[in-house]
């Protein structure tokens, strides 16, 4: 996801923080069920969105080793993670923890925007 | 913290400060607070329970358990009949020695011996051609072996020979595959003896330090060091040594030191005629290189178990890697991670700094796996779907074996415990069968009947179904790895006619 003025209005304005830390509050409580996706239990990720389509690429190329599936494994779970779009791409860019940063050689801006997309239509298939 | 609802430019860094700390916190989840949770770290209470019905499959697919109480199993092969046969492996990680032994599994369930050998496990892996068994054994005590097993067809009689001997599988990992291309050459491979070239204490853990106390791993081709020299506990006696890459524990090695190649050697493939003729050697540079198979278009692919974050070099963050085998190469072990050069801080562990590189030159350019699996998943046996009716053609179904967390290395969550499929044109990993359940991991630990740790996976002759060997409960607790005997299974994978499909 670009970083639009929108996100960025949201970001200084009061009205916009308090929104995001209820977003943020609200992934620190629930978590948003269960991360599960795989494909036999949940059935498979049906789109015609290349967008989406080149990001299962980008994803199982940089993500998916410690993020399998989006499910925990190395690293945590992101599936039941309703993060904006910005905050994983600041999370990917910058790194945090254990997990190290990627700068464009690595992952270049592209595909990035493309595993945004991804993990954005993976966690709505676990919706139903 | 007051003012920081108040809009203004001089607000801006407050504001982007809460992004970050709650990206800490949900997405990189305290990764250093919370213990481990791996697939093995559970508690278990023979018997084994078996239910197909806990693990979940694509639409129209169904599963079946076909042999139960196998022990340490690790392949499956089938002879001219298309009758399956699996190994036993003799030996486990956790210093558990029974006897290897090849099984025919009859229709009903019953269990017939073919051939069995001694305390020189494991028999990693069996591949057939006719009714003539290959068999890899490991050879923690005596040095690895391929065996071929002949039998007269009916099975009543089998005779046993070693092809190859002396291959160097004393360390943590062995002798494994092997496979029979068509023209009935076959392919196999040796581990190497260490996580990341240098002999450590954790290897006195793994328990071969005390058998082979001057084994280490040895080099394909001539190789320079780059003098790197790690310093450890010394288990055998106290005090402290330092030992350097392709070296005995304890000898440090120097810059610029040749260390001459030989063959056979570790983390290499190779081949041999029928008969056990003409060994040479053909890639290497691998880590553990459990699984072979050829594509239906006939190239030969490897699947290879990543680093460890433990011993004295660790390294943080390695996937589990499938590559297409190219004549020659050199694959990276021990100074790239799939492609990327391990000095990358990426391979950090988080409580200390990125390995260096242990050769002073390297062989060969950095190679690009087709597919990448979960760190520490244990990526082993595997096949290639090459029949329409079955569907996924061209596809590479991998049995993940599952973490051994702790002792590899910390994980947030069981990875592994499945079986996988890879489309090698996007290299896009797909669950093909796993446990139900919101969480995923091995029977023994989220409950059911379902899969354990998956080891192998080979279609039978007409590739209508897919046999799926589970080598059953290894636990991971109190510091040690305690494999449960009698707990394996194999199970039969087949298209469901009574089940419409939507599979390509």
């Amino acid at each position: 996801m670009n970083q639009s003025d929108t996100s960025r209005a949201a970001i200084t304005g009061s009205a916009g923080l308090r929104g995001l830390l209820l977003v943020c509050a609200a992934a620190a409580l629930a978590a948003c069920g269960t991360a599960r996706r795989a494909e036999p239990v949940t059935g498979p990720l049906l789109t015609t969105d290349p967008l989406v389509q080149r990001g299962a690429i980008a994803y199982a190329r940089h993500c998916h080793e410690c993020h399998t599936g989006g499910e925990a494994a190395l690293g945590p779970s992101l599936n039941d993670k309703p993060l904006p779009g910005f905050l994983i791409r600041l999370q990917v860019r910058r790194g945090f923890g254990a997990m190290p940063a990627f700068d464009e050689g690595h992952v270049s801006e592209r595909e990035l925007e493309e595993i945004v997309a991804y993990m954005r239509a993976l966690r709505a298939q676990g919706r139903g | 913290m007051r003012g920081t609802l108040a809009p203004g430019h001089h607000r801006r860094p407050t504001c982007w400060l809460l992004p970050v700390v709650f990206s800490v916190l949900f997405l990189q989840g305290c990764y250093s607070f919370r213990p481990s949770a791996g697939g093995g770290q559970t508690d278990f209470d023979p018997p084994r329970t078996v239910n197909p019905a806990d693990v979940a499959l694509p639409a129209g697919f169904r599963i079946e358990a076909v042999a139960t109480g196998l022990s340490f199993p690790t392949g499956v092969a089938f002879d001219e009949a298309g009758r399956p046969h699996v190994v036993e492996a003799g030996y486990s990680y956790g210093e558990v020695f029974l006897t290897p032994r090849l099984l025919r599994v009859e229709p009903d369930g019953s269990l017939t011996t073919i051939a069995s050998g001694g305390d020189n496990g494991p028999w990693n892996g069996v591949a057939s051609y006719g009714n003539t068994f290959y068999v890899a054994e490991g050879g923690v005590r005596d040095g690895g072996r391929i065996l071929r097993i002949a039998t007269d067809g009916a099975g009543s009689r089998a005779s046993a020979e070693a092809l190859v001997e002396g291959l160097p599988g004393y360390g943590d990992h062995h002798a494994n595959g092997p496979v029979v291309a068509r023209d009935g050459t076959i392919y196999f491979s040796v581990g190497t003896a260490t996580n990341s070239a240098v002999v450590g204490p954790d290897n006195a853990e793994f328990g071969w330090l005390e058998r082979r106390p001057d084994f280490h791993d040895v080099p394909c081709r001539d190789v320079y060091l780059a003098g790197r020299q790690y310093e450890s506990d010394d288990p055998r006696g106290g005090g402290r040594v330092r030992t350097g890459a392709f070296q005995p524990y304890g000898e440090a090695g120097t810059a610029g030191q040749l260390v001459r190649g030989q063959v056979p050697c570790n983390g290499a493939l190779f081949r041999m005629d029928a008969d056990g003729r003409d060994l040479e050697l053909v890639a290497w540079g691998f880590r553990n290189p459990f699984g072979l198979a050829f594509s239906p278009a006939g190239r030969l692919y490897v699947t290879d178990n990543g680093y460890d974050n433990r011993g004295s070099r660790p390294v943080f963050g390695a996937p589990d890697v499938l590559w297409q085998v190219t004549e020659g190469a050199w694959y990276g072990w021990p100074d790239y991670v799939a492609g990327q050069p391990v000095e990358d801080e990426r391979f950090a562990p988080p409580d200390g700094e990125a390995p260096q590189f242990v050769l002073a030159a390297h062989p060969d350019g950095p190679r690009r796996p087709e597919a990448r699996f979960g760190v520490h998943s244990s990526a082993n046996g595997f096949d290639f779907s090459f029949n329409p009716d079955f569907g996924y053609v061209n596809e590479a179904f991998v049995a993940l074996f599952g973490d051994q967390a702790p002792g590899t290395g910390k994980v947030m969550a069981p990875v592994g415990f499945k079986l996988v499929r890879v489309d090698l044109l996007s290299g896009v990993v797909r669950d093909f069968a796993v446990n139900r359940g919101e969480q995923n991991g091995p029977a023994s630990r989220i409950g059911g009947g379902g899969f354990e740790r998956p080891v192998a996976a080979r279609f039978d002759h007409g590739g209508a179904a897919l046999y799926v060997v589970d080598f059953g409960v290894l636990l991971e607790t109190g510091g040690e790895t305690v494999p449960q005997p009698e707990t394996g299974v194999l199970w039969r994978i087949t298209r469901s006619p009574a089940e419409e499909a939507d599979v390509p």
